[in-house]
């Protein structure tokens, strides 16, 4: 089982550029602004559409005002149900009963190619393709698709490289966002000199170690190398391993940087890392994360964003130029029909994306949209982000590993990597488990 | 298979008890024994289910440390959890049986078993946050150990520089160098937060040297924009804190720093001392124990499904004991049998096969466990805390849904039921002789 | 109540002794021994509240105020305790229908698992047939079958007849997998019934069913009790089987409450207070059936 690798997409950027091009030419109906869905858009009045996904609570309430559009447009009945963590149970058994929903929100890469080998989802017409080109980086439409097909659209994305930080700390200690790892690592070091601990890590939840490797090493190895990791064509013993993780473990060999030590940290799980930055009495100053952390503030804290709340992008190792991890809910047809094909070409739309960004809480990476099209600004300016990095996106290198070395609590990368921050001393050993488990989960 | 036995004909037809069990046998059957033989044939078979592999399936999980592992944790599962909460139910049910309010207190220990496993869960989880302000058990820990030994000042503190360093044998910092009579030593020291200093800390100040003492000032060196290593404007000493001048190993001099952190050690004869910043100056404050670490974590989960089921075995067993005849009980005390004695020889013998139905069947759902498991034990050591359904569970469907390995291990679930189903029949057996 | 624990063996000799009636008796060791009995009960009871009352207090406060400070300093500043959570919840269409899908889903399957459950527990311990010892291994054997077994294998054939996402599948299940519990129980209550009642009836020319009905089922009424209140409780608690067969249509409060969750974040507000709302019904129920509990196995058999 190999991971669909977005090497490829330097082929589609020509043909994404040509389409922008003429997309810009042909204006409006094309392209989609307002209204233009609604002129184009099938008849499809009694029709019903049952979609699965991982969002609930206001994820799903904003989803299902995007739905609404499309059911006021079309005549469509669009039902959606969230399943959570248990996802893919929820999917496996539908897909046994033959009872699949017509269209899933996945939010793996590595499941998509689990249900694609499986049979299990049907490509995409060439008209969503198409408005997928319209509206997006090539690099999108690419790590959607299983061996050349194209299977996903992506939806809602996250901005995986950012660093997020206690403003009012900042404030009172004097400090400034860091552009490099060293000013970084510097300020990290200044911050734990005047008591504060820098940094909260959420060792419990081992996707956060991964997203803290992945931004290291696609800033020292470069996207290309980055790739070939990725599809496991250099092995996890490769000296940019090395490089990657000696570097890391300037950060989590320094007990005092972070809040807990190593050990505190890997009882610490995600939301309660957050936290531990915006909590009134706040613990740690800095949290290494994506997007979505956002959402936790205003959820769990009294700390607002873009005030006490605020971001910067993760700093540069070695200045390979702009790079970003991003990861993201694609949706993928599982039924065969006209309605469920004019669903994902809505949801390709930038139409649709344009009324979830002005609910909140979302980033799309839609090309067409732009900062002042999301509710909030610290949201825009990360979406933004992604669209400038066009087709040098990359995609969470975990999330396109088989779920067993990618995406299993207690397995391969996610354990191997609390191990390494546990003891950051052990690069050696470290590279040699994870190779070991990476082969094995790629049946090699 | 069993003696004949003198009945009427009637009761020997198959007719009505074919009747009463069709419905049961019909819903075992397809629900429950056909997904167990689907499993067995399913072992065989590859993750994508194409392919014969034999009993590649069991080698692979024999041979894989996390699935031993969890095959360990179920074996102490299974060890302690059902006695205990059998003998918890039992003594409970028979001290309520004389209290008025034994209806109120079995509400009370009923009530966990009304609440989801998942938010059970999450209660726990939160119940044992090691975090003290977040934590009820830390938080009761830290306050009775506060008690006995009160924090230290300046937890966390470390040196700047290379003046001083961690003094490996005695604990606390030690000065690189040595210092003679009449010179003066500035130890900066860096990681307080300026807002958690004492209160009566004042700006340090570098003493002058004097005459048969060694004179120092001990302070946090943090100011912005300062020079690492000098006394700044607007940096405070570091009163309060314990200060000795070692001689080979041994203490010559003790003193304590004053509220400008400035220090002199007297009494020194000549030579050369090396200046000794004690352990108990910076002792990290107690913060509790690690509950939902590897090593306590196991116990831990076992205590909150205690905290469950303890109402579930409560109520049986509170319903045997209704049903055991007064009139025994009575005949007994009045032929001067004491309570305890009451309790051994009558109570106890009476309840006996109620017991071990409690017994069997909290074993075999601790052979199922695996939601508690899941959402209490922190991402980081759920590998530490797995059991084999809970493996079961994420082979199937957690990790690209390898059906196989997952049939496999539900097969092991099965073949562990094999010695409880083995003593049940000698007792069904037993029963009816 | 000033007498010790250590004090009141003595004081039974004395009172049995002295007072050969049995009421007296036990009245008088009741008052007297029961003082640190009962203290201790107390705490015991207590030390067990302390997760309900952590639960239910973080309930009563905001999601900032809960990761802010433990649970318990709100017992200092009250003024934090807020309904809000509750009201978030409750102000929600979805929750109304999914609590009649709940009743819906668990009322049926309690009374199909105590109704099948006791037949064959009847018939496996007071009917004469071949291979009935090694039907009740195998019951035992399932007992220990997860329920994840059998989601593949149930769902295929969930899809060829149809009822799939449908309440009755939901149903079926829980009755099929809440059994093997049911059969277990009642045989072990079944055996200790007197053989005399059942052979009176006999006598008295009453078939299988009428005993059944008259003799057997009336005296196993704590027993059935019970099994209902811990089969309702299950079901009533379920999440995994309602969340892959059922649909938004037919999903219970267990799925619905889920679906109010966020992807990230620490989710203890809605999960705290949904579970004291979904709490509420299951301790209705328990109170409801407190009293068959404590009546004896056979109160009004044996006279």
């Amino acid at each position: 089982m190999s991971a669909p690798t977005p090497t490829h997409s330097r082929l589609l950027r020509p043909l994404g550029v040509g389409a922008a091009a003429l997309c810009l030419t042909l204006v409006a109906t094309a392209c989609g602004d307002g209204g233009s869905a609604s002129a184009d858009g099938a008849d499809l009045d009694g029709q019903a559409l049952e979609i699965v996904g991982p969002w609930a609570g206001d994820e799903q309430k904003a989803f299902e005002q995007v739905l609404a559009l499309f059911e006021e447009q079309t005549g469509a009945s669009v039902s959606y149900s969230g399943a959570g963590d248990d996802l893919q149970t929820v999917l496996q058994t539908r897909i046994q009963g033959g009872d699949e929903p017509d269209v899933a929100l996945i939010p793996q890469a590595g499941l998509i190619e689990h249900f694609a080998e499986e049979g299990a989802l049907v490509p995409l017409s060439d008209e969503v393709s198409q408005v997928l080109d319209d509206n997006m980086a090539g690099a999108w439409t690419e790590i959607g698709s299983v061996d050349g097909t194209a299977y996903g659209v992506y939806l809602k994305v996250a901005n995986k490289s950012l660093v997020w930080y206690n403003d009012d700390l900042f404030a009172e200690t004097g400090a400034a966002p860091p552009q490099t790892w060293e000013e970084f690592v510097g300020l990290s070091e200044d911050l734990a000199d005047v008591g504060i601990p820098p940094l909260s890590i959420a060792g419990a939840d081992g996707w956060v170690l991964t997203d803290w490797f992945e931004n290291v090493y696609l800033q020292t190895a470069g996207p290309e190398m980055y790739d070939q990791l990725a599809a496991h064509e250099i092995p996890w013993t490769d000296p940019s391993v090395e490089v990657a993780l000696e570097t890391l473990a300037e950060v989590w060999g320094q007990e005092q940087l972070m809040l807990g030590g190593g050990n505190g940290s890997l009882q610490t799980d995600f939301p309660t890392s957050v936290v531990n930055v915006y909590s009134d009495d706040p613990d740690a100053a800095m949290v290494v994360g994506a997007d979505f952390i956002g959402g936790v503030v205003t959820a769990s804290t009294n700390a607002a964003v873009g005030d006490t709340a605020q971001v910067f992008p993760f700093p540069h190792v070695g200045g390979e130029g702009e790079a970003v991890v991003v990861a993201g809910d694609a949706a993928v047809a599982m039924t065969d029909g006209e309605a469920t094909m004019e669903l994902l070409r809505f949801l390709a739309t930038e139409e649709a994306a344009r009324e979830w960004a002005a609910i909140g809480g979302f980033v799309s990476p839609n090309r067409n949209l732009t900062a002042d099209d999301y509710a909030d600004p610290v949201l825009g300016q990360v979406a933004e982000q992604i669209v400038l990095a066009g087709d040098s996106v990359r995609f969470d290198l975990s999330d396109l590993q088989p779920a067993a070395f990618g995406a299993t609590v207690g397995d391969g990368m996610w354990q191997t990597l609390q191990d390494f921050l546990a003891d950051p001393s052990d690069v050696e050993g470290t590279m040699e488990r994870l190779e070991d488990e990476a082969a094995r989960a790629h049946g090699e | 298979m069993t003696a004949p036995r003198e009945t009427p004909a009637w009761r020997r037809l198959f007719g009505p008890a074919t009747l009463f069990l069709l419905p049961a046998l019909l819903f075992l059957g397809v629900f429950l024994a056909y997904p167990a033989l689907y499993s067995v044939v399913r072992s065989l078979f590859d993750a994508s289910g194409s392919q014969f592999v034999g009993l590649g399936n069991y080698t692979r999980m024999f041979t894989d440390d996390r699935t031993l592992v969890a095959i360990r944790n179920t074996g102490i599962w299974v060890l302690v959890a059902p006695a205990l909460v059998t003998g918890l139910g039992l003594v409970f049910a028979v001290l309520t049986e004389r209290v008025r309010w034994a209806t109120a207190f079995r509400v009370l220990l009923f009530m966990p078993m009304a609440i989801s496993l998942f938010a059970s869960g999450i209660i726990f989880r939160l119940v044992y946050d090691e975090n003290p302000d977040r934590g009820v058990v830390n938080a009761a820990v830290v306050t009775v150990h506060d008690v006995f030994a009160s924090p230290s000042e300046y937890p966390g503190a470390r040196p700047r520089g290379d003046e001083l360093a961690e003094d490996t044998a005695l604990g606390g910092f030690t000065t690189t160098r040595a210092y003679t009579v009449g010179e003066t030593a500035a130890l900066p020291l860096v990681g307080i937060r300026p807002g958690e200093m004492p209160e009566q800390a004042a700006p340090a100040a570098v003493p002058d040297a004097a005459e048969g003492t060694i004179e120092g000032v001990v302070w946090l060196d943090i100011a912005l924009g300062g020079e690492a290593g000098t006394v700044d404007d607007g940096e405070n000493g570091m009163p309060r804190m314990t200060i000795e001048a070692l001689r080979d190993g041994q203490v010559a001099a003790t003193t304590t720093s004053g509220d400008d952190g400035r220090f002199t050690l007297t009494g020194l004869g000549a030579g050369e001392y090396e200046i000794h910043l004690t352990a108990d100056n910076f002792t990290e404050p107690f913060r509790g124990l690690t509950w939902l670490g590897p090593t306590l974590v196991t116990p831990v989960i076992i205590s909150s499904w205690v905290w469950i089921m303890t109402g579930f075995a409560i109520t049986f067993i509170a319903a045997g004991l209704a049903a055991i005849p007064r009139d025994a009980l009575e005949a007994a005390r009045v032929d001067g049998a004491t309570e305890w004695q009451v309790f051994r020889k009558i109570t106890i013998p009476l309840l006996g096969p109620l017991l071990l139905v409690v017994f069997v069947t909290l074993m075999i759902n601790v052979l199922k466990i695996f939601d508690l498991v899941f959402v209490i034990a922190p991402g980081s050591v759920q590998a530490d805390a797995s059991v084999v359904a809970l493996r079961m569970w994420q082979v199937s469907f957690g990790a690209g849904g390898n059906q196989g390995l997952g049939s496999a291990l539900v097969v092991l679930l099965l073949v562990l039921v094999l010695p409880i189903m083995y003593f049940n029949i000698r007792r069904f057996r037993r029963e009816r002789s | 109540m000033t007498t010790t624990s250590q004090k009141s063996p003595s004081v039974v000799e004395v009172s049995v002794s002295g007072a050969p009636r049995r009421g007296m008796a036990s009245r008088l060791l009741s008052r007297l021994g029961s003082g640190a009995l009962q203290t201790v009960l107390v705490l015991v009871a207590l030390f067990w509240m302390v997760p309900v009352i952590g639960l239910l207090l973080v309930s009563l406060r905001s999601e900032a105020d809960n990761t802010n400070s433990g649970w318990w300093t709100v017992l200092l500043k009250p003024a934090e305790l807020t309904l809000d959570n509750y009201r978030g919840l409750v102000d929600n269409d979805v929750l109304v229908r999914s609590f009649l899908n709940t009743v819906y889903i668990s009322v049926p399957s309690t009374l199909l698992v105590v109704g099948i459950g006791a037949l064959a527990a009847y018939a496996l311990v007071w009917m004469d047939f071949p291979g009935r010892d090694w039907i009740m291994v195998g019951v035992v054997g399932l007992l220990v079958l997860p329920i994840q077994a059998a989601l593949i294998p149930i769902s295929q054939l969930y899809g060829a007849l149809g009822i799939f996402g449908s309440i009755l599948g939901a149903i079926l299940f829980h009755v099929a997998f809440g059994l093997p519990f049911a059969v277990f129980l009642l045989r072990n209550f079944f055996v200790n019934i007197p053989r005399d009642l059942l052979e009176a009836a006999r006598m008295d020319g009453a078939g299988e069913w009428r005993i059944f009905r008259r003799v057997v089922l009336p005296v196993a009424r704590p027993a059935l009790a019970s099994l209902a209140v811990f089969q309702f409780l299950w079901v009533w608690n379920d999440m995994l089987v309602a969340l892959v067969f059922t649909s938004p249509d037919s999903a219970p409060l267990t799925v619905a409450l889920r679906s109010q969750l966020r992807q990230f974040g620490t989710n203890i507000d809605v999960l705290a207070s949904g579970a004291f709302l979904s709490m509420l019904v299951p301790l209705l129920v328990f109170f409801a059936f407190q009293r068959s509990f404590v009546q004896g196995v056979f109160a009004g058999s044996g006279k």
